[in-house]
C-alpha cells in the first residue's frame, strides 16, 4: 500500500478532535491537512489536491451537508463524512448529498483506518484488481477459494464461520479489527451488542489456529479489538 | 400563550333559553285564553241576536193581528227597554223604516247585524224586514284589556323565570370557581396534591375522579423519571469514577511505557462501555418519540432467528445449548431492529439458562394480526413481581449481577423498543420451568405464506 503518498484534508472544528485524527492518521502513514471551519476546508478543498477529505457533519458557518454540495460542483474526491449518533435520517441523506462513505460518533479508530482505506482503494481503480485468495502467514497456509486451512502442514478444521472470521482477519492482517465490525463482516449484525459473542467466537478459533502452536498469530488489543499479524518471539 | 375560542357564558346563555322558552310557554297559554274568550263572546252574541229576532218576530206577528203601527212601535219599544246595546229597524217591503231606534249612528264602532223576514200589518204590506244590530264594543274592549293584560304577563313571567334562571345558574356554577381556586393552588414541585371532590355537583364528580387519576398517573411517570435519571447517572458515574481514579493513579508517579499502555488500555475499555451506553441510551430516545420501523420486504422470521442463532453459535456451544424454532410466519419487519432484539434475547437466554439445557423460540400469528416471537430457557424462577420491570431501562432482577461489563441493563429495554416501532408489545413470564420472553411485531401486510418468499439466507451478500 502506498499510504505514504497519499493526501488527505480533515474539516473538523473541534480541536482536540482534529488533533487525534491528525497524530493518527500521519502515524498510519498517510500526509493530514486539518481545516477548522466550513469555510477553511472548503476553499482548502477546492484549491488543493487532494486524496480523500473527511468531513464532520457539524461545523461552524457552513456545515458539513453544505461544504459537501458546494464541493461536488467541482471536485469529485472520495467524501468520508463523521455524524453524530441517532441521525440516522442524516446519514441517508448525507449519502444522497454525495459522501461516499459515513462514520458513527463515537467511532473506533481502527473503524476510521479501515474505511478510509476501503475508500482509497475504490478510487484508485485498484478494488477491481483480482483479490489474494490465498495467504501466507508464519507457519499458517490458507486458500479461500478452496476454503483450506492449514498451519506447519496440519489442516485446521473449522466450522464455516470460524473459517469466515480467519478469511477477515487475514485479509486485514496487521490492522486491529474491532467486535463491531466483525460482527458485521462475518455475521452481518450490524448493531453493538451487549453480548460477548465475537468474543467467544474469537476465542474459539483461536483455540484452534494458536492454542496447539508455539507461536500466536492471533493477538487481542485490549479495548480495541483483534488482530492477526506475526510477532517477534 | 392563545386564548383558544370559548362558547359564551353558560349564565348567559341558560338564562336566554330560560327566557325564551317561558315567553313561549306563556304565549301558548295566554293565546289560547284570549282564543277562547274571544270565541265565547262571539257565541254569546248570536246567540243572543238569535233570541231577541224569535223576540222581535213573536212581537210581530202578535201585533199584526192588532192592525196597529203605533201598538207595533209601542211594543217594539218596550222590548227595547234596558236593552241599550241592541236596536232595532223595521222597514216595510218599500223601504220605509216604519221603526227605528237606537240606529247604528247611536251605537258604537263595532257592532254585529242580523237582517229578517217579518211579517207586518196588512196595510203596510204584509211583509217588511227587520234588522238587529248588537253594540260589541263592550265585548271588544273586554277583548282588547285582556289581550294586553295577558301579554303584559307573558312578558313580565319571562323576565321573572330568566332571572331566577340566571341566579339558579350562578348558585349552581359557584362550586366551579371554587373548583378553579383550588386548582390553580396546585403547586407544580408537589405532585401529592389532589383536587378535594367534596360540595361538587355530581355531574363534576367524573372530571374530578379523571383529573386525579391524571394527577396518579402524573405522580408515577414523575417519579420513573427521576429514578431514571439517577439510574443513568450511576450507570455512566461508575465506569466514570474508574477512568479518573485510574488516570490520576497512572499520573503520579513515573511509569513505564509498559504500565501507561496498560492503564490506557483498561481506560478504552471503559470510555467503549460508556460509549455503548450512550448510544443505547440515544437509540432509545429515539424509539421512544414513536419513529416507526423500516420495514423491507417480507421474509421468514424463523430464517432470521437461524441467522442470530448462528451468530451467537460459539457461545451457545460454549455454554452446551442447544436451540430449537418452532412455527414461522413470513412478514415485513425492519430485519436489522428485529435481529438485534433476538440477539439481545438469545444473550438474555444464554445468560440464564441451565447448562446443557434447550433453549426454544416460538414463532405464532396471533388472532390480532400480530406476531409473537417468543424464547424461552430453562433456569431459575424470576419472582412475578420482577417480570413487568424487566423491560425497564437498567432494570436488574439481581443488582448484584449486575457487573457483568456486557450487560449494562439496556438489552431488554431495547427488545421492548424495537416491538414498539413494530407496533408490538413485550411481556415476560416466569415458571419453575423456565422464563420465557416474548414480543409481538404488528403485520403490516395480508399474511403471506412462506413458501411465497424468496429465501434471504444468512451470508448472502458477504463478500466471500
Amino acid at each position: 500500500m502506498q499510504a505514504n503518498t497519499m493526501k488527505l484534508l480533515v474539516v473538523e472544528d473541534e480541536p482536540k478532535a482534529a488533533a487525534y485524527l491528525r497524530k493518527g492518521l500521519s502515524e498510519e502513514g498517510y500526509v493530514v491537512e486539518v481545516a477548522h471551519s466550513g469555510v477553511d476546508g472548503l476553499h482548502m478543498a477546492s484549491v488543493n489536491e487532494y486524496d480523500l477529505v473527511i468531513l464532520d457533519w457539524m461545523l461552524p458557518g457552513i456545515d458539513g451537508l453544505a461544504l459537501l454540495a458546494a464541493l461536488r460542483h467541482t471536485r469529485s474526491v472520495p467524501v468520508l463524512m463523521l455524524t453524530a449518533r441517532g441521525q440516522i435520517e442524516d446519514r441517508v441523506r448525507g449519502l444522497q448529498g454525495g459522501a461516499d462513505d459515513y462514520l458513527v460518533k463515537p467511532f473506533a479508530f481502527s473503524e476510521l483506518v479501515a474505511r478510509i482505506q476501503v475508500l482509497l482503494r475504490r478510487a484508485s481503480g485498484s478494488r477491481n484488481a483480482a483479490e489474494a485468495t490465498q495467504f501466507r502467514v508464519a507457519d499458517l497456509d490458507v486458500d479461500l477459494a478452496r476454503r483450506k486451512a492449514t498451519r506447519g502442514g496440519q489442516r485446521l478444521d473449522l466450522t464455516p464461520k470460524e473459517f469466515s472470521l480467519l478469511a477477515l482477519l487475514l485479509r486485514r492482517q496487521g490492522h486491529v479489527l474491532s467486535r463491531t465490525e466483525i460482527a458485521a463482516q462475518v455475521w452481518d449484525m450490524n448493531f453493538d451488542s451487549e453480548t460477548n459473542v465475537v468474543e467467544v467466537a474469537v476465542r474459539r478459533l483461536r483455540s484452534k489456529l494458536d492454542q496447539p502452536f508455539e507461536r500466536p498469530l492471533l493477538h487481542t488489543v485490549r479495548g480495541v479489538g483483534y488482530v492477526l499479524e506475526e510477532r517477534a518471539a | 400563550m392563545t386564548t383558544p375560542a370559548t362558547l359564551p357564558s353558560l349564565r348567559g346563555r341558560l338564562s336566554r333559553h330560560f327566557a325564551l322558552q317561558s315567553m313561549l310557554g306563556l304565549g301558548l297559554v295566554c293565546g289560547a285564553v284570549y282564543f277562547v274568550i274571544a270565541l265565547t263572546l262571539s257565541n254569546r252574541q248570536d246567540e243572543t241576536l238569535q233570541q231577541k229576532r224569535a223576540t222581535v218576530m213573536r212581537l210581530l206577528s202578535e201585533a199584526r193581528d192588532a192592525h196597529d203601527v203605533p201598538a207595533i212601535k209601542h211594543m217594539l219599544s218596550d222590548f227595547l227597554t234596558g236593552h241599550d246595546d241592541l236596536s232595532v229597524v223595521v222597514r216595510q217591503s218599500n223601504g220605509e223604516a216604519i221603526f227605528a231606534r237606537n240606529t247604528a249612528g247611536e251605537l258604537g264602532a263595532k257592532t254585529k247585524r242580523l237582517a229578517f223576514v217579518v211579517a207586518l200589518p196588512a196595510e203596510i204590506g204584509d211583509v217588511g224586514r227587520a234588522e238587529l244590530i248588537y253594540d260589541t264594543s263592550k265585548d271588544e274592549a273586554l277583548l282588547t284589556r285582556l289581550w294586553w293584560t295577558l301579554l303584559t304577563a307573558a312578558m313580565v313571567g319571562s323576565l321573572a323565570v330568566s332571572a331566577l334562571g340566571f341566579l339558579l345558574v350562578k348558585k349552581g356554577l359557584a362550586p366551579l370557581d371554587a373548583l378553579a381556586s383550588q386548582t390553580a393552588q396546585l403547586d407544580a414541585r408537589r405532585l401529592d396534591q389532589r383536587l378535594d371532590a367534596s360540595g361538587q355537583p355530581q355531574e363534576v364528580q367524573p372530571l374530578l375522579l379523571q383529573f386525579n387519576a391524571l394527577l396518579d398517573r402524573l405522580q408515577v411517570a414523575y417519579a420513573q423519571m427521576e429514578a431514571f435519571n439517577a439510574d443513568v447517572a450511576h450507570e455512566l458515574n461508575n465506569p466514570l469514577s474508574i477512568l479518573i481514579g485510574s488516570c490520576e493513579v497512572a499520573l503520579r508517579r513515573e511509569r513505564s511505557t509498559a504500565e501507561l499502555h496498560d492503564v490506557l488500555s483498561s481506560n478504552l475499555e471503559d470510555l467503549r462501555r460508556i460509549a455503548a451506553i450512550v448510544a443505547d441510551m440515544l437509540f432509545l430516545s429515539h424509539a421512544e418519540r414513536g419513529v416507526p420501523a423500516r420495514r423491507s420486504a417480507p421474509m421468514s422470521l424463523a430464517d432470521l432467528a437461524t441467522e442470530v442463532i448462528e451468530y451467537h453459535e460459539a457461545a451457545l456451544e460454549e455454554a452446551d445449548l442447544r436451540v430449537e424454532i418452532r412455527g414461522d410466519a413470513c412478514m415485513a419487519v425492519d430485519t436489522g431492529l428485529v435481529r438485534r432484539a433476538l440477539s439481545n434475547l438469545f444473550g438474555n437466554a444464554a445468560r440464564y439458562a441451565e447448562r446443557g439445557s434447550m433453549i426454544g423460540v416460538r414463532i405464532d400469528r396471533t388472532d390480532d394480526g400480530h406476531v409473537a416471537i417468543g424464547v424461552h430457557n430453562k433456569g431459575s424462577l424470576i419472582p412475578q413481581e420482577h417480570l413487568p420491570r424487566l423491560f425497564d431501562r437498567f432494570y436488574r432482577v439481581d443488582p448484584a449481577r449486575s457487573n457483568a461489563s456486557s450487560n449494562h441493563g439496556l438489552g431488554l429495554a431495547i427488545v421492548a423498543a424495537i416491538a414498539k416501532m413494530h407496533g408490538g408489545t413485550a411481556s415476560a413470564d416466569s415458571s419453575e420451568a423456565g422464563s420465557c420472553i416474548q414480543f409481538t411485531l404488528r403485520d403490516v401486510q395480508p399474511a403471506v405464506p412462506c413458501e411465497l418468499v424468496s429465501p434471504q439466507s444468512a451470508g448472502a451478500d458477504q463478500p466471500w
